[in-house]
Order: structure tokens, then sequence, then C-alpha cells
């Protein structure tokens, strides 16, 4: 049975990133989300995360142009965005492989698939392959400690993961 | 009252169910119902049955969530907003994913029911960023919600208006606390604010808040539909009754979440539920509620796992998320995996909490890696001492100095027998932090 | 009005103010780091615990206002435990370099940490480093050493709350959090040292001053910014005769806790100086004189008998002014203005949070105004210089920036010209007599700030070689030229004169004024109706 339903996220060069402006698909995004509070600064987040799908990560370029659609000063913008781990301040691979490794993952042998990741991939927790195609990352729990231990590749959670389930995702993503 | 044994599921009815979380299926089990019924009594009557049921908080505190809404002024001329927390971000804690798997509209329903009930007319879902996929099911049940009626504008002809947005959050344990959330919702750094005043009376927009657990909103159609006595029957006492999630995990043959009166032993939870402890191995300790709360050793297996008597064993019930360790565990490193946790997770605006973490990782990592010092002990206790109990602005503090006290309370041994095995410090040397960006996670 | 008990003594003090003020009213100091009289109340760092009867648990001053009845506590075992141990969390990662902290003297950490602290730390670990960021250009005027930051944000707030230029912040979360503008751009706003000033350690350090000198050596006077016409109260440090910076003073009504960049490095010019001794020109040229000489030749320029030109000066105190107003606005044969250069606006806030705004580049613009003085531009004043033929007195070779030009010089060109100033210019290379002026730090005297407060400048440096200040100088010519000149000649006897004779000034005292941060005029002139 296939296991890898996750696909690749595409990640804009930094040269593209320099200067942004957002499309008529995004701003009626923006828009929606401005809607739904009182304040522009609080659809901050939201439109981090438009930004982050568009893109795949958030450079200076992207945060300059969030801050000031929603009028807000750019330092701000990139204290809010340094203060979350999930944003992406600097191009990642075309997956991210985030493996849990508190204490219930830990128990049930995340370290086994960390090592596993670090073999295979031939990087640490934090780097990138050289082929620009995989993101290693150690990650505090995922809120899914009852199906440990647990790996989130981009957006999708593989659960009660094995190193023979891991080799197979790995094979499997296309 | 009954407590323990099996009982009919409640908050997990639906699974198992075809599309259980569809609203066909929903409606097919009496979906909101409880809404229709709501919205002809006053919103006091709703306050007052949630209230009467004894329903406390699931998200980690405990606090009566009728009483919780009493604290809402009722004369105020501003909006008022309920904040439904599926931050979710506990350690050991995953019951709100499974509500949100199988029966999303539950949730939906008693946000409507409870926002009616404060008089709020927007209300967010606060939902950690790491579920994209739980997101995206809460916008669709939201939708199919509103389409059928009950959710806009005039929801049922009853003249009540409410709109209900999801907002991720990107990853931050810290944003689970109420008014970090508040500061999240509103664009900024999730670090907690300085109360008084609190969300009650000064929240998210400078306007009353509720901020409510997704598995106590869950509840709340449930006492509608069959009345505060029929909850407060549920369990151990009225003072911990009701239906509660179990969340299961570590070393047990079947971990996950189990739906379970208020009040079951510890013992029923990990050998029947949970089906006992891996093949040649013994329960050793178990993390009663989520890892904020103190470790207990394997004796403290009998007590029922219910607020009060977790407390009077010197532990939490938190969220009730259990974590269970086996007799394989270095207890010195499953405190180190912690505080890599807590310390990983801090806000850091207060300085006992920010420093005191990174210490006590420090010191941890230490004796670790055989370099232990026989004053260490107390340094950690100290610690724990000087970051907690009032001392920090946020609860944040407490929940690594519980772990770094009860583990040195319970399995002092195991540090005694590192220190006594270690080597002379090594020259200083001192080294370069690696400055973390935004990318990337803290490495371990 | 609410009465509280600190430490036994009873206060009474406004509604609404926190415990850390109601103490200090007490005469009660409660160590604080985050928390700041002109920033937003934050309560961070948790330095400030204190105990309060009838609470459990131990409060922050800094974020608890007063109430009626209040019994505090800062000094019982528990609060000294607390604040004990919230140091040494700080110093657990905080380097121990203060041998070679630019902030050494002047860091709240050293100072509480030998107060209230505990001797050792229980620290073995190593302490938290920010590679890059530990000598690190902030901006122009901003050194950042980041393995000394506290976290307190107060520089933070700074720009968010006060310069409203928001471009600092914190980045990353937790111990690895660390100060920074966005995508490292460089930290220039109008008022970026405040942040320095703001940082209660040394992690953010005035690069101007970075290691002149270790700053308890330093003596400090008090005095008034030269830079602009809102005149922000400041200290000026200097040493073994060496002005080595300026820092705000608080004034609630001026300039709250703040200055700006512009005013600030003014300091440095304080030092130069080219003529120490008069210069009178002879067949040689410029040669050095005496002072007799000088005054002599001074007088001897203003009874030639066309009518004398004087260029009074905007920077010179209301004590100079009012003898420049007897000498010559008082008397026919004299014509006298003021150039006044706009130059850009300089503003500040003061407490209360509102801009106070210059109205030109000159510390007593407005004195000279309330004096009776005539004002003149850059056109204005060359028209001045370039309307007539009889001797022209210059007040301060300084006190307009044209003044320094080659055109000023060439506007002169064939009239005999005396000029008292610091600096060598073309002006003075064409002057027929050059008076050596004291710098700001050597002269003493009243200045009057467009908000209308009357601010008194300390002199904290004897004029070096034969200089004077030129009320002292004034004060000399009247007495040549048969003015009668109050007695003893110093800047307390003339400003007395002054107070009893121009109604703006009316009824001030010297006394309140070196006691009072600044005694409005406008008032001083509705109360004398
Ligand atoms: C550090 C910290 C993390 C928390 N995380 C969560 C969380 O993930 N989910 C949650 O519901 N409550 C969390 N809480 C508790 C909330 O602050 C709040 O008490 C709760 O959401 C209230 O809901 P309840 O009354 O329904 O329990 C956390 C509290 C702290 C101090
Ligand atoms: S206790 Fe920790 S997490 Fe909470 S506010 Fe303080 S630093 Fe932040
Ligand atoms: S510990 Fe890994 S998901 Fe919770
Ligand atoms: S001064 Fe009060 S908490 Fe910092």
């Amino acid at each position: 049975m296939s296991l890898a339903r996750t696909q690749p996220l595409t990640i804009a060069p930094p040269e593209e990133l320099l200067e942004v402006s957002f499309d008529d698909g995004m701003e009626e995004i923006i828009e929606e989300h401005l809607r739904h509070y009182p304040t522009r600064q609080a659809a901050l987040l939201p439109v981090l995360w438009l930004c982050q799908e568009r893109w795949g990560w958030l450079s200076a370029g992207v945060l300059r142009a969030v801050a000031r659609r929603l009028e807000l000063a750019p330092a701000f913008v990139e204290g809010v965005v340094t203060f979350y781990t999930m944003y992406q301040t600097a191009p990642p691979g075309k997956y991210l492989l985030q493996v849990c490794t508190t204490l219930s993952c830990a128990l049930c042998g995340a370290s086994g698939l960390l090592e596993r990741l670090k073999e295979k991939l031939g990087i640490d927790p934090g780097e990138t392959t050289p082929d620009g195609r995989f993101t290693l990352l150690g990650v505090q729990c995922l809120g899914a400690c009852g199906e440990a231990p647990v790996i989130q590749v981009n957006n999708d959670y593989y659960t009660d993961m094995t190193t023979e389930k891991l080799d197979q995702l790995l094979d499997e993503l296309p | 009252m009954t407590a323990g044994g099996a009982m009919k599921p409640i908050l997990l009815r639906a699974r198992g169910e075809d599309k259980s979380r569809s609203i066909s299926t929903y409606l097919r089990m009496g979906g909101y119902g409880a809404l229709k019924k709501a919205l002809i009594m006053d919103p006091a009557g709703v306050r007052k049955e949630v209230k009467d049921s004894g329903l406390r908080g699931r998200g980690g505190a405990g606090f009566p969530t009728g009483v919780k809404w009493g604290f809402v002024p009722q004369d105020l001329p501003k909006p008022k907003y309920l904040i439904c927390n599926a931050d979710e971000s506990e350690p050991g804690t995953f019951k709100d994913r499974a509500i949100i798997h199988t029966d999303p509209h539950m949730l939906i329903e008693g946000i409507i029911i409870s926002s009616y009930a404060i008089d709020a007319h927007v209300a967010y879902i606060y939902i950690r960023g790491e579920f994209w996929e739980e997101a995206r099911i809460l916008e669709k049940a939201i939708a199919e919600a509103r389409r059928k009626g009950y959710l806009g504008t005039n929801i049922l002809r009853t003249g009540f208006d409410l709109e209900i947005h999801v907002h991720r959050g990107a990853g931050a344990y810290i944003c689970g606390e109420e008014t970090a959330l508040i500061e999240s919702i509103e664009g900024k750094r999730g670090q907690p604010r300085l109360k008084p005043p609190f969300p009650a009376v000064v929240g998210v927009f400078g306007c009353p808040t509720v901020v409510n657990n997704v598995e106590t909103l869950a509840c709340v159609p449930h006492i509608i539909e069959h009345g505060a006595a029929w909850f407060a029957a549920i369990g151990r006492n009225e003072r911990n009754s009701g239906p509660k999630l179990y969340g299961i995990s570590g070393h047990v043959r079947r971990p996950g979440v189990y739906e379970l009166p208020m009040g079951v032993t510890f013992r029923e939870l990990i050998y029947e539920h949970a089906g006992g402890i891996r093949e040649g191995h013994e329960l050793k300790a178990f993390i009663p509620g989520g890892s904020s709360c103190p470790v207990l050793p394997a004796d403290f297996v009998d007590i029922p796992a219910d607020f009060d008597s977790v407390a009077e064993a010197g532990s939490m019930f938190g969220s009730g998320g259990l974590i269970v360790m086996d007799d394989s565990v270095d207890m010195v490193w499953a405190l180190e995996n912690l505080m890599t946790f807590y310390s990983h997770e801090s806000c850091g605006q207060c300085t006992p909490c920010r420093e005191g973490s990174d210490w006590a990782l420090d010191i941890l990592r230490r004796i670790r890696r055989g370099y232990g010092r026989p004053e260490d002990l107390e340094t950690l206790e100290r610690i724990s001492r000087y970051a907690s109990q009032g001392m920090t602005i946020c609860p944040l503090g407490d929940a690594f100095c519980g772990p770094i006290s009860s583990f040195l309370k319970h399995f002092r041994n195991e540090f005694e027998d590192y220190i006594a095995k270690a080597k002379p410090l090594p020259p200083r040397t001192t080294p370069v932090l690696p400055v973390r960006s935004g990318r990337g996670r803290f490495g371990i | 009005m609410v009465t509280v008990t600190i430490d036994g003594h009873e206060v009474q003090v406004a509604e609404g103010v926190n415990l850390v003020e109601a103490a200090r009213a007490a005469g009660v100091e409660i160590p604080t780091y985050c928390y700041h009289p002109g920033l937003r109340v934050v309560g961070q760092c948790r330095v400030c615990f204190v105990e309060v009867e009838g609470m459990p648990r131990l409060v922050t001053a800094c974020s608890t206002p007063v109430k009626d009845g209040m019994v505090v506590n800062t000094a019982s075992d528990r609060v000294r435990e607390a604040r004990q141990a919230v140091l040494e969390f700080l110093l657990a990662n905080h380097p121990l370099d203060c041998p070679v902290c630019d902030q050494a003297g002047e860091c709240y950490l050293q100072d509480y940490s030998v107060e209230f602290g505990t001797d050792s730390t229980h620290m073995v670990d190593d302490r938290r480093r920010f590679p890059g960021r530990e000598r690190n250009e902030l901006g122009p005027h901003v050194i950042q050493n980041q393995n000394r930051c506290i976290h307190c944000t107060r520089c933070i707030r700074f720009t968010q709350e006060i310069s409203e230029t928001w471009d600092l912040t914190m980045k990353s979360r937790g111990n690895h959090a660390y100060i920074g503008t966005f995508d490292g751009e460089p930290l220039d706003n109008p008022w970026s040292a405040c942040v320095a000033d703001v940082c209660p350690v040394g992690a953010l350090t005035v690069k101007e001053f970075r290691f002149r000198a270790r700053v308890w050596h330093l003596d400090e006077t008090p005095s008034v910014c030269p830079g602009c016409s809102v005149g922000c109260t400041i200290d000026i440090g200097h040493l073994e005769g060496i002005v080595h910076r300026f820092t705000p003073r608080e004034n609630p009504e001026i300039n709250g806790w703040w200055m700006c960049d512009f005013g600030r490095f003014l300091a440095e010019d304080l030092n130069g100086r080219d003529f120490e001794v008069p210069r009178l020109r002879g067949e040689r040229g410029l040669q050095d004189t005496g002072w007799q000489e000088a005054m002599a030749a001074l007088t001897e320029l203003a009874e030639v008998g066309s009518p004398l030109r004087v260029v009074a000066s905007a920077n010179a105190t209301n004590e100079a002014l009012y003898l420049a107003k007897r000498l010559f606005l008082d008397r026919p044969g004299a014509e006298v203005v003021v150039p006044v250069h706009r130059g850009e606006e300089h503003r500040v806030k003061n407490a209360q949070r509102q801009w106070v705004a210059g109205a030109d580049e000159h510390p007593n613009s407005t004195g000279a105004r309330l004096m009776g003085f005539t004002t003149v531009d850059t056109e204005g004043l060359e028209a001045f210089l370039r309307g007539g033929r009889g001797p022209i007195l210059i007040l301060d070779g300084g006190a307009h920036p044209w003044l320094l030009s080659q055109e000023a010089a060439r506007a002169v060109t064939g009239q005999k010209v005396a000029v008292a100033a610091r600096k060598a210019s073309p002006l003075t290379g064409a002057a027929y007599l050059v008076l050596p002026l004291a710098s700001w730090i050597e002269t003493e005297g009243t200045l009057t700030s467009s908000t209308g407060r009357v601010q008194l400048a300390r002199r904290g440096l004897f004029p070096r070689g034969q200089a004077k200040p030129a009320w002292e100088i004034l004060a000399l010519a009247g007495r040549q030229l048969g003015v009668e000149v109050p007695t003893p000649l110093t800047p307390r006897t003339f400003f007395e004169a002054m107070a009893a004779e121009v109604p703006p000034f009316a009824a001030m005292t010297w006394r309140r004024l070196a006691t009072e941060p600044g005694i409005p005029v406008l008032e001083e002139v509705a109360h004398v109706g």
C-alpha cells in the first residue's frame, strides 16, 4: 500500500522575491482575511501563511510587501515572523521532514527515525540536502502523541512511523 | 454516580461512523438539536445550565466553565468574543484533534451555543499551525453549517448572528496560553499578557473574551440536550463530572484517545483500556495530564484520574493526556527531553522562565554527558522554586518547574547515580549558540 | 491623593501611580530593569517584586498601582530572596566582562548585584553568545553587544512609543531572542542614541562615546542642549577639560527623558578652539594681544561716530543678551540684529508624549525676541552687514552658519570688524579684532526655550586660555563705554537685573532656576499682569 500523499512545495528562488506584489487572486484572499478582524494587524498571520503557501518561504522582500499591505512596520512584521517556528525565512527544500522529538515520540523511537534520516540524507537537523529536495527538522510535540512516533512532511502527518515506513515514504515521495 | 468501566461514548459517539464528519451524519445523530433548544432559552439560562453541570475546563486548568462565562460584563457596550482554543500543543495531549477528526460539527454547535450564552457574534477557532488538515476540516464544516443556516445572520430565524473564523497559529506552544493566543490573533508575537485585566473583561481587540478548549465546548451541546443533572451524574462526583477524553501515549500497547467518565483510575486506563505495558516491562512512572503535570511513580496508579484526586497526589490533571513510561526509561533523559521542549517554547519575556528553562536544560545536558556536580540538584531545585509560583507572567514557568521538582522528588537516585559516576568538569569553553532564524525549528 | 505605607514610611501619592514611584516618593528604591517612567509598563524583568499586605503572592511593583491604605514591604526576606533569584537568573547568561564593558558604572545589573544580589552565582555552565552581534553596528550611532542583553525591551518600546519609528524588534524567541532591525538595516532615526540611554546594561552603547572614558570618572554638568530652540535639558559629561558626551536629563515639560541625535552629537564640537587670546590687526596682520588692549580697541571702534552695527546672537545667554540690550538697543548710536537660522526642524517628546518642536537651530532665539531684538534670516543678515560703512561688532562668529562662509568675509571687506569667536573662519581672518569666546560649557547662564521655559545652564569648565563668555565681554565693554553695569560681574547679577527690568522674566529667581527644571516665562508674564 502506498504511503506518500504529499506534494512537493514550490520554492521561489531568492532573486524572484526581492520585490513582490500580490496578484488579484491573493488580493481577494487578503481582503477576505481583513473582513474577519476589526484591525488590519490581525490579518498578519493569515497573510503570512498565504505568502508562504504561494512562494514557499518569506523573504525580506515578502515581509516588506506584507508590511506595506497591512500598514505595519517591517521590523514589527519580522519580529512576529521569527517568533513562530513554522514561517520559513530562508528557502527550504521541497519537503520539510519534521520529526517530532518530544517525550511520547521519543519514548517510541523518534531518535531512531532522526538518525535514519540524518544517515540517509547526509544532513543534520536544520539543514537542507544539496539538491534542495529535503530539509530536516527536529520539531516539538505535534499533538498526535497517541500515534507516536510522528513525522510531518510539509502539511501531512505520518503516524506510527518505523524506519521501514520511513524508507518507503522517502522512496515514494514524488 | 458511576466511575470506571465502559460507557456509551458521548464526545466520540461518531467514531467509526461512515463519513462521520459530514453534516448529514451529524444531523442524523441528532446534531444541532441542542442549538435549537438553546436558542429558545435565554442566554442566562444557557449559562446557568452549563454552570450547574459542573463542567470544568478541559484545557488544563479545570476552571468551571459556567463561572468563567459569568465574568463577562453584560452591560459593556463592546462586542464580545468567544475563542475556541484548538492549539493543543501540550506534549501528551491529542484529544482535541480526535474531536475535530471525528465530529467537527459537535464543536461548531458547541461554539454557537456558547457564543449565544455570552452574547458573542464573532468567534475564532485558534488552531495550531501544524494542524493544517484539521483547519481544513473545520473550514469545511463551518461552510456546511453556514449553508444550513446554523451560522451567519439570523440563525434559525431567531435573530442571533454569528460568524466563526479559523485562525491558524504558526508554531508556538505558548500560544495555547489564553492571553498569548489573544496576542497571536491580534497579529503579534505570542507573548502572554500581564493579568489583571483578565480576558473576560479585556481580551481580544480590547473586548470581553472567553477562551475555551475544544473539548470543553464540545461538551456544551450535550449539557443543553440532556440537562445539567445528567452531565453532573457522569463521573466521580459533581466537582469532577462529565465524560472525559483521555489521551494515552508512551509505553502502552494500545495508545490512543479513550472516552471514559471522569474519575476512572489510572490503573484502568493503562491496563484495561490501553492494553497494559509492553511485554517484559513494568510501569515505572506516568505523567497524568500532559507534560506540565508533575510526574508520579507507579505506586500512584490506583488513584482516580480527575482534577481533585490528581491534585491530592501532588500533581495535576491538566488536559488528561497521560504519558506512560516503563522501567526502561532513564528519568534524567526524560526530564532533559521535557526541558528541551520548555526552553524551546518559553516566549522569553520574563527572566525566570527564559533563563531558568535554559539553565536547567544546560545542567541536565551536562549531567547526562557525565559532568554532573553534587550542587547541580540544589541548583535545579532553586530554579524550580524561583521560576514558578507567581514569579512569572504566565504559568509556563510552573509548567516546567513541576516536572523538575517532581522528577527530583521521586527519582532523585537516578540523578545522584549520574553525578556519583561523573568525571571532573572539562576545561571551560564558551560554545556558540546558533542564532535561530525563523527558519527551522530547534534541531535536537 | 491616596496614602500608602512603604517600609513603614507613610506617603501621599497621586492615584494611579505605581509602587515604584510611590516608593521613590517615600525615599525607598525598588530595583527595576524593564520599567522606565517614559515607557509602557511590561512587567517582564521580574526584579521589582514587593510584598503587599493582604496579597498572597509577591507583586511586581512596576505593574501594581497604588490603592489607598496599601501597606507595602520592599525588604522582607521573601522579597530579598526573590530579587536575588531574579538577579541570579539574569547573571546566569550575562557575560562577566564588566572590566571591559562600556556601561560599567552605569549598569543596573552591576549596581543591583552589588546592592541586592548574591556574591556568587551557581553557574558553571556556559553563557549564551551571539556571534556576529557582539560588536555590531546597529546604526550610525549605536553599537550592540547582544551577549549582554537582558531582554527588557526598553529600546524596542522607545522606537515604538517615543520615536514612533518602529525600527527595532525582538527577533526569534526565548533565550535565543535578540534585538535587531528589519533585515539588518541600519538603526537610523533622529533619536537613535536614546536607545542606548534606556538600555540598563551595556548591550547598546553610543558609538561616539565608546571607550572614551570610564563613566565614574566623568564630571557631569547640568546644562541645556545648544542645538535648537527646544532646549533639551542635558548633562554634559567631561573629564580633564575635554567634553565627552551630552546625555538627556529628565525634564517632564520639555524633553521628557530624551534628546535628538543632532543635539547630542554637538558635544564633540565644544572641544575645538582656535583662539585663546585676543588678536588685534596691526602692520603684520592679526597679532596676539591682551584683553586691555583689545577692549580699548573695541571702545575706539564703538566711538568712531558712524553708527556701530552689532550682530548679537541667539546662541547667547539671556544675561549676555540683556547686556547687549543695555549697551546697544537701549542707547542711540548702534543698530542691532540677531541672526536666526531656521535649519532643520528638531523635535523631541515631552513626558506627556507630546511632540515639542524647535522653531530654529538656536538655544535662545526666544530669549532674544523677548528681550526686544529684531531677528533676521540669512538675507537680512547679509543686507545688514553690507548696508553701511561703519564698524561692525559680531558677538559670536558662530551665531549663524552663514557667518562662517566666504561670503560673510566678503560682505565686510573694507570695514572694521570686531568678532568674538572660538573657531577661525574667513570672517575672523578678515577681522580687525578677534576676541576669544568661551564655549558653551565654559559659560554659565540662562536660556529661554521655544516652549517659553527659562533654564539654567551651568559652567563645567573654566574657559581655556584667556577666553571669556559673551556676558563678560559685554560687561567689560559696557564699563569702557560708560554704561552702568551692576556688580559684582556675575551671570546671577545680570539675571536679577534682567528679571527686575524685562517683564517676561519678572519674579524669577536664580535660586528657583537652580533647583527647578525650567520656569515658564509666559506664566510669569501673566502673573505680573
Ligand atoms: C503554557 C500554556 C499552554 C496552554 N496550552 C493550551 C492548549 O494547547 N489548549 C488549551 O485548550 N488550553 C491551553 N492552555 C490553557 C489556556 O490558557 C486556557 O486556560 C484554556 O484554553 C481555557 O479553556 P478551558 O477553560 O475550556 O479549559 C495553556 C495554558 C498554558 C499556561
Ligand atoms: S513564563 Fe515564560 S512563557 Fe510565560 S510569559 Fe514568562 S517567559 Fe513567556
Ligand atoms: S510527542 Fe510527538 S506528537 Fe506529541
Ligand atoms: S521593573 Fe517591574 S518587572 Fe521589570
